[in-house]
């Protein structure tokens, strides 16, 4: 790349490292401008950061969210710390969350309303399952019970193939 | 060159189109010529969708920018290993990959099967078909890579853009493990479109026999194995690369890659069922087609941004054409069993409660209630936006609580499953069989307990893990015994050879061992610990049993990237262990900043360590440090995973003599008779 002669340094007679310092502070600028980290969090910020969910869009809980770009769990942890250290309730900060920033902000449905069938569903489908295979196992004893006991006659060559049939069942 | 793409994809719809019409009507008229042109067509599609990405991977590796696929992801600075890797980063790309990876499946299960099951087969071809058709659409008239940048002037005439550079690949894709993850989970999704077509072709053309199940079985392992690497893979990515101390976020794109996952699991076990009793062919059929509908679903998730995810493409109109390719498929899944239900009645009756068929019964019922668990949470949030108009979300919280309890529940079973025998087992054999691999993962549990492990899901998980290990190792010890006696070789030898004998079945317990150390690593995270610190060059911060000393911070800089970095001294016990160097690069051409994780994975546990920006208060770099045990185990038991299921797909010793025995009888008979051979090997 050619450089223009008054970016030479006449004292040292070298180029001045122009590209350098213009990529280094477009670093630390770009750097600086991402999302500042926040403090180490408290045992019950970190318990209450994990029924939170970061409202950047990662789909992320809040004091999971540590991706680059991301310009709210910055502030929403700060928050979070600065309800703690005022003494208020987990519940009371929970709703201010939610007020402030919706329902998405919970990590979870709340247990109410409709959304209470989020929870009940997956605990009520596999005993409905669990039910059916009952039933369905109990038709199959059933009518294996009522088939004749005598049965037809059985061909030496199927009597041959059972105990093949049989001797491989055993071996596996 | 552009045109020469879009007319190989076009030729290859055309292609497809023909194998899928042509090969219905030779069903219909019975006439072969026709069956075997459609059967031809079918495998030049695999020609023509290569010839397409031929074309693309060109563009990307001469920096053509001509194509607006390839202007947005893929710069001249980008290494060739990562342009390889671009065809997959978008929306067309990935669709045109789909297809290609499709074409290759079907191109390779039409020409293995082409002198073979002449009943079957076009059937096969024309479901194979139809997919194909669908998918090339959306590669031509939905989301072509192959759309030119042009501009129009002032008389209307379009002019091609002269564009020197690309806006490059995302950075969160320039990692190696990204080269391979997505072919991977591709590899899986395409492939349990074979053992669908297979499932279809059976039940539509009433294929006489339980040859179909075999066949099937053996393609749904192939797809099953693909998508366990590539989920695993997923998982070590977001890991390695996010930053964020953890490998599974319960994000919506990955919750679609689980569903087909856990359905064809479910498929491997009952259709042991009907291989050996004749048993649940209904519900086999079904489980081959709700996993194919599920991968469908799961792509539908990722490309219509009907959920939010950080993985899913742009919200596009795609997704209308997946739902109503899902609402065909499942017509004619409905259609085909409606009609031919009365060919899936089961030969056999259970027999007791307690026997191998019921412990395969709850093991499905069991893997399909974590399916639905997954799915329901998952798909959630749009029913209650729907319902009450309000948006909610279902993070990781709720998909743990409501499926640590149903992981536990299958790890049970995946112990006390095989040591029942079929039809019944006697309450001695009961006894005999599980007293002391019970007794061990007791032992165990009270062992924790006792050194203050008190965790509940972590402790019944370990209690398990050892019960389930124990029946394996028993399992393997009792049948290298009586080898062992027999032959009079060490129990060593033994084992190999048991294990060849019956490949299926003892490649399937080296899969549960996988899986064991896949949960015991899984558990590790309840033991998790992280710390951060704002670190100035000289301090120390302290973690688990290292010590890390900032020495300092520096820059990195080469053509793609400029980073700063921090190197870490690691001391344990007083002494210098290693070094460690997080980094934060920020990429040129896409402007994007990136997390650079720096791990030190052992068996115990990982030290890993994020630069994670800059402190408000001190404008010193931060460092977060994490401690998270028995994350190794979670990769090394999916590499035992992968390894189990390549045994099982093996042929038996026994069998594999038995069938050379039997083609040379056979190669004398046809020499003899100077007659065609016809194939006979194994599917």
């Amino acid at each position: 790349m050619s450089v223009p002669s008054r970016f030479w340094s006449a004292a040292a007679g070298r180029r001045f490292p122009w590209p350098k310092l213009a990529s280094a502070s477009l670093l630390i600028l770009l750097l600086a401008a991402a999302p500042l980290c926040h403090a180490q969090q408290s045992a019950r910020a970190k318990a209450l950061g994990q029924k939170l969910l970061c409202v950047c869009g990662c789909n992320q809980g809040l004091i999971a969210c540590n991706h680059v770009g991301c310009t709210t769990s910055h502030t929403m942890l700060k928050e979070l710390d600065d309800r703690i250290a005022r003494g208020d309730s987990d519940q009371l900060i929970l709703q201010s969350f939610v007020q402030e920033y919706g329902l998405t902000v919970l990590a979870e449905p709340p247990a109410k309303g409709f959304n209470w069938v989020a929870w009940v569903i997956p605990i009520l489908v596999p005993f409905i399952a669990l039910y059916i295979v009952w039933e369905v196992v109990r038709r199959w004893r059933q009518r294996a019970a009522l088939a004749p006991a005598g049965g037809p006659q059985v061909s030496a060559e199927l009597l041959d193939r059972a105990r093949q049939e049989s001797e491989k069942e055993s071996n596996e | 060159m552009d045109i020469l793409g879009s007319f190989a994809l076009l030729l290859a719809l055309v292609a497809a189109g023909y194998a899928f019409l042509a090969g219905l009507a030779g069903i219909f008229t019975q006439r072969p010529l026709l069956t075997k042109s459609a059967h031809h067509a079918g495998m030049a599609v695999f020609g023509l969708v290569t010839l397409g990405v031929g074309v693309l991977e060109d563009f990307f590796f001469t920096d053509n920018f001509s194509l607006a696929y390839v202007a947005s992801h893929s710069n001249r600075a980008l290494p060739p290993f990562y342009k390889f890797a671009a065809l997959w980063s978008g929306q067309e790309g990935s669709l045109l990959f789909w297809s290609w990876l499709l074409s290759i499946y079907a191109f390779w299960a039409l020409f293995l099967n082409r002198k073979r099951h002449p009943e079957l087969m076009p059937y096969v071809g024309v479901t194979l078909a139809g997919v194909q058709t669908f998918f090339l659409l959306l590669n031509n008239f939905v989301a072509s890579p192959f759309h030119v940048l042009a501009s129009a002037d002032s008389a209307g005439t379009f002019h091609l853009a002269r564009i020197a550079e690309g806006s490059g690949l995302n950075p969160l894709l320039q990692y190696p493990e990204m080269v391979i993850h997505p072919p991977m989970l591709y590899l899986g999704y395409t492939g349990f479109t074979i053992p669908f077509a297979f499932a279809l072709a059976a039940l539509l053309g009433r294929y006489p026999g339980e040859k179909w199940i075999h066949i099937t079985r053996r393609w749904t392992m192939i797809a099953w194995c693909f998508q366990s690497v590539g989920i695993l893979l997923g998982a070590h990515w977001a890991y390695a690369v996010l930053g964020w101390g953890g490998y599974w976020a319960w994000d919506p794109v990955e919750n679609a890659s689980l569903l087909p996952w856990i359905t064809g699991t479910a498929f491997l076990h009952s259709v042991m069922m009907q291989e050996k009793r004749g048993m649940m062919k209904v519900w086999n059929v079904w489980l081959v087609f709700v996993t194919f509908l599920l991968c469908i679903l799961g792509t539908f998730l990722t490309r219509s941004g009907v959920v939010s995810s950080v993985h899913a493409f742009a919200e596009s109109s795609i997704g209308g054409w997946f739902i109503a390719f899902l609402g065909i498929a499942l017509l004619v899944c409905l259609g085909a069993w409606w009609k031919n239900r009365d060919y899936l009645r089961s030969d056999n009756q259970l027999d007791s409660l307690v026997s191998r068929e019921s412990s395969f019964l709850f093991n499905n019922l069991v893997l399909l209630a974590a399916c639905f668990a997954v799915l329901w949470g998952t798909l959630f949030p749009v029913l209650s936006e729907w319902v009450t108009g309000s948006k909610i979300s279902v993070g990781p919280p709720f998909f743990n609580k409501v499926n640590i309890p149903i992981a536990l529940f299958l790890l049970l079973l995946t112990g006390l499953g095989p040591l029942l025998a079929w039809r019944k087992t006697s309450l001695d054999a009961l006894r005999r069989n599980f007293a002391w691999p019970l007794a061990g993962g007791v032992v165990a549990g009270a062992a924790a307990f006792a050194f203050g492990f008190r965790e509940f899901y972590p402790l019944i998980c370990l209690i398990l893990s050892v019960f389930v290990t124990l029946t394996i190792v028993a399992e393997f010890y009792r049948g290298a015994r009586v080898i062992s006696r027999h032959e009079g070789t060490n129990l060593l030898t033994a084992v190999g050879s048991l294990t060849m004998r019956n490949t299926r079945r003892y490649g399937g317990y080296v899969v549960h061992l996988g899986m064991v150390l896949v949960f015991m690593g899984i558990a590790g995270s309840a033991f998790n610990r992280d710390i951060q610190m704002d670190m100035g060059p000289g301090q120390t911060l302290a973690i688990g049993p290292y010590t890390i000393l900032c020495q300092n911070f520096d820059q990195v800089q080469n053509d793609n990237y400029q980073s700063e970095r921090a190197t870490l001294e690691i001391f344990r016990n007083g002494r210098s262990v290693m070094m460690l160097y997080p980094e934060r690069r920020f990429f040129f051409t896409s402007q994007v900043t990136q997390t650079m994780v720096a791990l030190q994975s052992s068996p115990l546990h990982d030290l890993y360590v994020v630069y994670a920006g800059r402190s408000p208060d001190t404008n010193q770099p931060v460092i977060h440090a994490y401690l998270n045990p028995l994350v190794k185990w979670i990769w090394f038991g999916g590499i035992i995973v992968v390894l189990g299921t390549g045994l099982a797909m093996l042929p038996n010793r026994r069998a594999a003599l038995a069938t050379a025995t039997e083609k040379s009888a056979s190669h004398s008979l046809a020499a003899e008779s100077a007659s065609p051979l016809g194939a006979n090997a194994d599917d």
